[in-house]
This record gives structure tokens, C-alpha cells and sequence, in this order.
């Protein structure tokens, strides 16, 4: 049983971090997906908050201020989503791989013109944002699995169990809810929902902008040109394979964090090819949207006859 | 979506007004002279026999894709799977490019052919039953299947399709299988004519046949873009053309990658990128769904491109600026309600109407 090797605390830890800036995506394209919204343009807002964060943090210097401008460049993508879906009318679909075109040629465009480079771009000048170690786990056996990560790491822990809350507890969720399996009723009910899809989408372009600068200035501190690399559609995707439930999203993107920790260790080292093994959540998430919209099909609701 | 109206015209002409405007902008800030550019620009698109040999040769895929686009959505049908449709094309035209020895030029090029529309249109298979059979939303399951696309032909080229020991890829394909080049100085192949007889037979089928009159009826009952199910009131199986139109469109894409690797690349291997699925969507867009609107929008499209790689190679502007302008473009084009509150001008109104009459 030798394969079994690979399951160690480093393989946990790799995982973490494949899986965080997946489920940062996913919590928002859940959210999105739960009011209705198709978003498919969450790889442009991370891609954009990425480049925008670490050229932030190379002009000053500072590692929050590279965060923060990071996020804003997420926040203002989703903004022109909204603007042209919600309020010129043109389709989500469309909008948003318009986006993804756009956010990965104006990165590529703006590390030549601004960087004069191709390919990536890494200076010592770019502050990285440091990991976290807690004083009062050094020298237990927790230490290595639960201290040393960056900030967003933690942050999707949290999120996970804020947005469950969220989500089944309070009037907002429900509110997010109703707009997206009935509009009508939902506005009937009072709901704006113009301004829940507005609310998703904005929430969905923070999350994006923390996962963007999850990848260029937490995971790694450099920019390589299509950084994303998949990562948004991934995290639609694992939303979907988690029904659109926080809980779910989130525990959809540490099964394709554990896909992608085993064919990074994996690489070259046995005779399985990783590849193989990186298919299998892709394989699982459409069996698992076979099994909903099976359920969807037999859950006919029976419409009861009036007693006369 | 509706026909081609003055008001998209006009919306279109702005739009290309205003993108202009953007890019002069854009070379004066980082200080380049733009009418130089421009002049450049001009030369690379479409003066020359070089130059335009190569915009019709980067168009040939483009074509392919935007028509794919366009069979799937007046289907109803969001397929944004046509890149993963490309891959298994390409990698099975490859692979039956160098495994039939002892053909003929015409029947092994055919044969490839077919094989690379085969393979692509069965991989949309899985995605068009999921979609009618168990309500799966196809723009999902498209997606998962580019990944699955990538890392599947990236498996095969690495292992059993691997004939290189240092490079992950398939031996060359035999000269039977070629797509011929006819000039020396470009790529430009016979792949191109495929590409535009297909957009004219697309047209054909779409427009004049009763199989396109049951399938664009799936689709052009859309209320926006969302299927209404109006075209299974008047009789017309919808299941069916839905998965008759989307086994179309992975087929053309197949075909693209098809053409891809006999007439340019001429062997498969594992860095190979295709991501002409996706800008093929939104061209398809700009030519308003109609095979004929594709094939223009690609050809202008490319030009523009291979105009953009002419200044990047002539200059140190950034051939990315050109793929930044379009997509502007894109969203002028997609707003709507920007193009219906042009009505709202007397003058649009009435010269929408006098367009429509003539044309019809």
C-alpha cells in the first residue's frame, strides 16, 4: 500500500490552498446561481483583480493596498456585468465570456505596455501578504494543520458557515432564494429583485477580487499571464455540484482541491497518469447533476383535487 | 434575437466609433503616433497578397466556430463546449492522419474529415441528453467538458498517441492527409473553401429546408434567450432538433480542429491551444445568429487580428489591444436596450422600416 504515502499533512495542506480561491468563486457563483444569475464572466473578475492587485502592491509598496485595489478591480468587473445585463438588456451568457475575452487580453496588454514583459511578471518590490501563525498552537500537533496560512484561507472557512447561515436563516437568504426559483412570486411577495441580483453579483465580484489576490499576491507573489487558468469556470461548477448551497460549493471545491493536490504529488511519480486522476470531480459533478435533475424530474408535484 | 435591423447597423457604426476612439486614446497615452499605427494596421489586415492570405487562413476556424454557434443557439442551445469539441477533432484527425497508410490524397484527407466531425459531434453527445433527458443546464456540462477536453487530449498525447520520446506528441501526419497549402509564403490551405461552403450550406439548410425550419423552430420561440416550449405546440419534436442541433455544432467544431491540424499544425501535440470556441460565440453575435452574418463577422474579425499581429511585429504596441477593442465592441453590440431605445428617433424608426421592406 504504498500510494497510500501520499496522504500526509503536506497533502492536506496543498489541498487548502487549491481549494480556497475554487470555493471563494463557487461561494459566489453559488450565490449568483441562487438568484437567478449565470455567471460565467467570474474568471475575467478574477483574472483582472489579480493583475490589478499585484501592480497595486509593486507601486506602493504595501501589501493592504495591493488588496484592496485588487478587490476594487473585482467589484468594478461585476459592475460592468451588472450594468450591461441588468441594465442594457444583453444576455448574461454573453456578457460574461465577452469579459473573460476582455479581462484576459487587457491583462496581457497591460503587463507589455506597463511591465514591458510577457509571460509573468514578478519583482522583489511586490509585497505578498503574509501568512498567519498562531502564537498558541506552536508546539502542538495542530500547528501544522491548522497555522500558517494566508488570511483568505481562513477567510473561506468563515465564509462557509456565515453564508450557510445566511442562507437558510435569514430573511435575505430567503429573499436571494425566492428571486431565483420564482421571480414573480417573489416580487409579488415584496422582494425587490432587481436589487438581490445586484447584491449576489457585487458580492460575487468581492469574492472573485479576494480570490484573484489569492492567486497573485497570497499563493504565489508574481502574475503569469492567464493566471486564472480555469479557476472561475471550476468554480461555477462546483457550485453547481454542490446544488447552489454554500455548504455544498464548499464541500465541492475541496474534492477538486484534493483532485488537484493528488496530481500535483502525483506528477511523474507513479505509473497512473495525473491526469486520470484531475478528470474525476469533472466526471463526479456530472453524475451528481444527473442525480438533481433526476430528482427534479420525479418530484412532480401532485396538484390536489378540491373536495367539492 | 432579431434581424438584422438599420438600428444594429447603427449601433455597430458607433460602437466602431467609439472602440476607435478608446485605441486612440489608449497609443497616444503610451506614446505612439495612432494614425501610424493605424496605417500599419490597415496594411497587416488587408493589403497584400501575404497578408491577406493569412487573414483568411486565421479566419478558417473562426467561420467554423461562429456557424457551430449559431446551428446550436437558433436550437436553443448555449453550447460553449465547441473548444472542447476542437480538441477531440484535432487530436482524432491527427491520429487518422498518420495511422491509414496506403490511401489516396482525396479518400484519406475525406476520412479524416469525417473522423474529426464524428468524434466532435459525439463529444456533445453526453451534454445535449443530459440536457433534454435529465434538465441538466447544457452551458454547465459544456463547460465541464472542455476541461475534461483538455486534459483528455493532453493524456493521449502524452501516452498512447505519444510518438516523440521528448516532446508529448503524435508523429506528423502522412502527406495523403494534408490540407494543401498553395502559396509558399503563407498557411492559408483548402481548409478555408471547407469552411465557406459550409456557411452557405448552413444557410441553405437553415433557410430553405424543412429539417432547418424544425430546428431553428426550437430556438426562435427563445423569448429573449430562455426556451419557451412553442415550437412543441405546433407539432415539431424539440427534443429532437435540439439534440440534431447540438450533435451539429460539436461536429463543426470538430471540423474546425480537424482543419486546424491537417492544414496548419499537421500533428497534434500537448501545448497545442485552441480558443477560437469561445471568441467564436461572440462573433457568431455580432453577425446576429445567421450563418451568412458569421461568416462576415469572422472574416472582418480576422482581419483584425491579423492586422493586430502585424503592428505588434512591426512595432512594440501590443497585438492584445486589438482582442480589448473588440470586445468593447461586444458589449455595445450585446446591450439590447441600447439598441431598442434607438427607436425612440423618429428617423431610425422610419429607415428601419424602408431596410426591412427592401431587403426582406
Amino acid at each position: 500500500m504504498e500510494w497510500l504515502e501520499i496522504f500526509d499533512i503536506s497533502l492536506f495542506r496543498s489541498l487548502i490552498r487549491s481549494a480556497t480561491p475554487i470555493a471563494l468563486i463557487g461561494f459566489g457563483a453559488a450565490m449568483c446561481s441562487a438568484s437567478g444569475v449565470l455567471n460565467i464572466g467570474l474568471e475575467g473578475k478574477m483574472l483582472n483583480a489579480a493583475f490589478v492587485g499585484i501592480a497595486a502592491s509593486y507601486y506602493s509598496g504595501s501589501a493592504l493596498t495591493g488588496f484592496i485595489w485588487g478587490v476594487s478591480a473585482g467589484v468594478l468587473t461585476a459592475i460592468l456585468f451588472g450594468v450591461l445585463s441588468f441594465n442594457l438588456g444583453a444576455d448574461e451568457v454573453l456578457v460574461g465570456l465577452a469579459i473573460n475575452i476582455f479581462s484576459i487580453a487587457g491583462t496581457r496588454y497591460l503587463l507589455e505596455t506597463l511591465f514591458k514583459r510577457r509571460g509573468f511578471f514578478s519583482d522583489p518590490s511586490i509585497q505578498g501578504i503574509d501568512p498567519i501563525n498562531f502564537e498558541f498552537l506552536v508546539d502542538t500537533r495542530f500547528e501544522k494543520i491548522l497555522s500558517g496560512y494566508t488570511p483568505s484561507i481562513y477567510l473561506v472557512f468563515f465564509l462557509a458557515i456565515v453564508l450557510y447561515l445566511v442562507y437558510y436563516k435569514t430573511r435575505l437568504g430567503t429573499a436571494i432564494r425566492a428571486t431565483g426559483e420564482n421571480p414573480e412570486a417573489a416580487e409579488d411577495a415584496g422582494i425587490n429583485t432587481l436589487r438581490m441580483k445586484w447584491l449576489t453579483v457585487i458580492f460575487s465580484g468581492v469574492l472573485a477580487g479576494i480570490g484573484g489576490t489569492f492567486l497573485s499576491l497570497e499563493n504565489m507573489t508574481l502574475f503569469t499571464e492567464g493566471m486564472s487558468a480555469g479557476k472561475g469556470y471550476i468554480g461555477l461548477v462546483a457550485s453547481s455540484f454542490g446544488n447552489n448551497t454554500p455548504l455544498g460549493t464548499f464541500g465541492a471545491s475541496l474534492f477538486f482541491g484534493l483532485g488537484d493536490a493528488i496530481g500535483i504529488r502525483l506528477q511523474g511519480v507513479y505509473e497512473l497518469d495525473s491526469r486520470l486522476i484531475l478528470m474525476v470531480p469533472y466526471a463526479l459533478t456530472v453524475v451528481v447533476l444527473i442525480l438533481i435533475g433526476i430528482r427534479q424530474r420525479i418530484r412532480v408535484r401532485p396538484v390536489p383535487i378540491p373536495e367539492q | 434575437m432579431e434581424k438584422f435591423s438599420f438600428k444594429d447597423v447603427l449601433i455597430l457604426f458607433a460602437g466602431t466609433i467609439i472602440t476607435i476612439g478608446i485605441a486612440w486614446v489608449l497609443l497616444t497615452v503610451t506614446g505612439f503616433v495612432p494614425r501610424e499605427i493605424g496605417k500599419l494596421f490597415f496594411e497587416g489586415a488587408v493589403v497584400g497578397q501575404r497578408n491577406i492570405l493569412n487573414t483568411l487562413n486565421i479566419a478558417t476556424p473562426y467561420i467554423l466556430t461562429s456557424i457551430a454557434t449559431v446551428v446550436s443557439f437558433r436550437v436553443g442551445m448555449f453550447n460553449i463546449g465547441i473548444n472542447g469539441s476542437m480538441y477531440i477533432g484535432g487530436l482524432y484527425a491527427a491520429w487518422a492522419g498518420y495511422k491509414f497508410t496506403s490511401l489516396g490524397h482525396i479518400p484519406h484527407v475525406s476520412l479524416c474529415i469525417a473522423i474529426a466531425i464524428i468524434t466532435g459531434s459525439l463529444w456533445m453527445l453526453l451534454p445535449a441528453l443530459l440536457k433534454v433527458y435529465a434538465g441538466v443546464s447544457e452551458i454547465i456540462s459544456t463547460i465541464i467538458l472542455n476541461f475534461v477536453a483538455v486534459l483528455f487530449v493532453s493524456y493521449m498525447a502524452n501516452g498512447p498517441f505519444r510518438a516523440d520520446p521528448i516532446a508529448p506528441a503524435t508523429p506528423r501526419i502522412l502527406e495523403t492527409a494534408e490540407l494543401k497549402q498553395y502559396f509558399p509564403n503563407s498557411q492559408f490551405n483548402s481548409g478555408f473553401f471547407i469552411a465557406v461552403i459550409i456557411a452557405f450550406l448552413t444557410y441553405f439548410i437553415l433557410k430553405k429546408t424543412t429539417f432547418g425550419y424544425e430546428l431553428r423552430s426550437g430556438g426562435d420561440g427563445l423569448v429573449g434567450f430562455y426556451p419557451s416550449r412553442y415550437s412543441s405546440y405546433l407539432g415539431i419534436p424539440s427534443d429532437r432538433s435540439a439534440i440534431t442541433g447540438m450533435l451539429i455544432s460539436g461536429g463543426l467544431g470538430g471540423l474546425a480542429g480537424g482543419i486546424e491540424i491537417l492544414g496548419n499544425a499537421r500533428y497534434f501535440y500537448q501545448e497545442l491551444l485552441f480558443n477560437q470556441g469561445f471568441d467564436g460565440i461572440l462573433i457568431a453575435i455580432v453577425g446576429k445568429l445567421e450563418p451568412i452574418g458569421g461568416l462576415i463577422a469572422s472574416l472582418f474579425w480576422s482581419a483584425l487580428r491579423n492586422g493586430g499581429l502585424f503592428v505588434d511585429y512591426k512595432t512594440e504596441v501590443s497585438r492584445e489591444i486589438v482582442v480589448i477593442l473588440l470586445s468593447i465592441l461586444i458589449f455595445f453590440v450585446s446591450a439590447q436596450k441600447l439598441v431598442s431605445s434607438l427607436e425612440r428617433f423618429k428617423f431610425v424608426r422610419k429607415l428601419d422600416a424602408f431596410f426591412t421592406r427592401k431587403i426582406k
